[in-house]
């Protein structure tokens, strides 16, 4: 890792972990399936900068992220990490 | 964090990450208190990371894996081998400073931060805000950070039960506003973009400069913007310094000198001498001025180039010579002479500091961009620091702070143009760009292309290449979309269109 802190830059929003036994009622809440939802790749610069945290994150793992919204002051969103790896 | 370097073969590596943990013998003294060792296979990039759990002198055993057939000297206890993204040297630092030169079983420091979350920003509001917010998410609706403050005026005026009834009337209210279900959004966010779109090609083309440096703004930065290209047609980035640097002139332009990218080209002349075999550098004073290069920089930069001899050298030029005399290899050498980096970060063609007037603080603007390495310099605020290289920042920063970045940018672009454009449209434009977690583009080869029907993709573009591919593969159109529907002649799928009637003989429902 470098001396720099990707969550720490003022473009990267909130990443938060939604723990598994939350999951269900994140989907439920939200009416969705889980494959459905918008996806983040497991190569992101921000989920291995969780991972320094959290340890390993699988796919499959939810993730809330809390953004500044310029309407709503801040507002939720989720994301599905995928093992898809963009280059 | 003290850690070792040391160059292996990528074998070693591998056998290392199958066996850990295990003992490992090199031919090396090494003191026993490294956790973490770097290992480079070529001398450039290190890219396997062992954890050790501590050394042991050497002794002859069958159970330790030998580094190569030379007397061994320390043996490392391995917990784990991983690989790991290749790091250059240059973010290793021996006694504060930047390391030149690899050398074997170094021991050197490697800066790091822990990672820590960022503080949540509902957390930050003030407490009688939260309360108010927090009232309302009871009764399961979000209202604005803004209205809540308002409301926090009138709380301390009314009783609890009107004040519920207060939040309740404006939860009607917002959901009266809300947009309805099946509502066509992307085509509101598209003709409320395009239409003030069109006012753009009128009134502006091409440029807009902040002094020398030309920025491409308008219709043109919109286009690339949605089309997501790999390299906008002008990279540029704003650099800010760390709080305690920014209104230090001296540092600042030790910053710029640090950040601009200067070859060989731009302060020399390259002169081919071809029945010598021979190659002259003619450095210009005059642009070495400018550039703040001395000769000895240029001569430092030559020496880390393989496979040529300084063959003479002074202050007025500089002979050399490639150690293989062939035509091929003067011209190769030639050309790699051009773009040979003298000192600067890759990519940044030019910097230029600014004072910003109200706040009197210095802010660095460059031409090109390269946001991992500015990221790296130690006196760059990194948390401020951005691009307009949006593909970049999806690579160095995430999706999500590519999605923001999509976002600022049109916003930036269409309000610089005097043109007003609901934010919730670009914010679809952005959520929907990044919806697949990496930044894809709005026509054919992105979003358009990529929808599920067949018959939505055809009508779009190159209509014969979707048909026969679907009719090959026997893709089947459940004919839930718009296009799809008007094809055939149904009712379209929006508004009271999307809603389907469901007769229930029984008379119960559900």
């Amino acid at each position: 890792m470098g001396k720099f802190n990707v969550l720490q830059h003022d473009l990267v929003p909130e990443h938060h972990v939604v723990p598994k036994s939350e999951e269900d009622k994140v989907l439920k809440e939200l009416e969705i399936a889980k494959d459905l939802l918008p996806k983040i790749s497991r190569s992101d610069p921000a989920i291995k900068a969780l991972e320094e945290i959290h340890g390993p994150l699988d796919t499959g793992t939810i993730i809330r992220i809390v953004r500044r919204s310029p309407t709503m002051g801040y507002s939720t969103y989720y994301r599905v990490i995928t093992s898809e790896v963009f280059k | 964090m003290t850690v070792i370097l040391f160059k292996d073969t990528k074998k070693n590596m591998e056998t290392l990450k199958k066996k850990a943990p295990c003992k490992y013998a090199v031919d090396a003294e090494i003191s026993a208190d490294i956790t973490d060792a770097y290992i480079t296979t070529d001398k450039k990039f290190f890219t396997y990371r062992l954890r050790l759990t501590g050394t042991q002198e050497f002794k002859p055993s069958d159970e330790i894996i030998l580094k190569n057939k030379n007397e061994m000297k320390t043996v490392l206890l391995v917990d784990s081998s991983q690989l790991i993204d290749p790091m250059p040297l240059s973010q290793f630092r021996k006694k504060g400073k930047k390391i030149q030169e690899f050398a074997d079983f170094d021991i050197v420091e490697l800066p790091t931060i822990k990672i820590e979350e960022k503080p949540a920003y509902r957390d930050t509001l003030p407490q009688d805000v939260r309360d108010v917010l927090e009232i309302a998410s009871k009764k399961k609706m979000g209202i604005p950070v803004s209205i809540a403050e308002k409301l926090v005026k009138y709380r301390k005026d009314l009783s609890p039960e009107k004040f519920e009834e207060l939040i309740d009337r404006i939860g009607d209210d917002l959901k009266k506003k809300s947009i309805d279900p099946h509502e066509a959004v992307g085509i509101i966010a598209a003709q409320s973009i395009g239409e003030p779109g069109t006012q753009m090609t009128m009134r502006t083309f091409h440029f807009a400069g902040v002094r020398e440096m030309n920025v491409t703004l308008g219709l043109p930065r919109l286009i690339e913007i949605v089309d997501a290209r790999r390299i906008p047609s002008t990279p540029s980035m704003t650099v800010y310094l760390k709080p305690e640097f920014e209104e230090n002139e001296e540092v600042v332009m030790k910053v710029v000198k640090e950040l601009e990218n200067t070859t060989i080209l731009d302060v020399a002349s390259i002169i081919t001498d071809i029945q010598q075999m021979t190659l002259a550098i003619k450095p210009e004073p005059s642009r070495m001025k400018e550039r703040l290069v001395n000769t000895q920089d240029l001569i430092d930069a030559l020496a880390k180039m393989k496979g040529i001899t300084i063959m003479n050298q002074d202050d007025s030029e500089i002979i050399l010579k490639p150690q293989q005399e062939s035509y091929k290899r003067l011209y190769q050498v030639q050309e790699n002479l051009k773009t040979t980096t003298i000192k600067g970060i890759q990519g940044i063609k030019r910097a230029i500091a600014r004072i910003d007037p109200p706040t009197k603080k210095w802010i660095l603007y460059t031409q090109g961009s390269n946001l991992r390495e500015v990221l790296e310099v130690d006196e760059v605020d990194a948390n401020r620091t951005y691009t307009n290289d949006i593909i970049e920042i999806s690579t160095v920063l995430g999706v999500e702070a590519a999605r923001n970045a999509i976002f600022n940018e049109a916003l930036r672009t269409l309000s610089e143009q005097g043109l007003e454009v609901d934010k919730r449209h670009l914010m679809l434009v952005a959520d929907m760009m990044t919806f697949g977690g990496s930044v894809r583009a709005v026509g054919r080869q992105g979003i358009s292309g990529r929808k599920s029907s067949v018959l939505a993709r055809a009508a779009f573009e190159i209509t014969t290449k979707h048909l026969l591919r679907a009719g090959l593969l026997g893709e089947v159109d459940p004919l839930t979309g718009v296009a799809e529907n008007i094809i055939v002649g149904q009712p379209i799928t929006l508004g009271t269109g999307a809603v389907n009637l469901v007769y229930r003989p029984s008379g119960k429902s559900q």
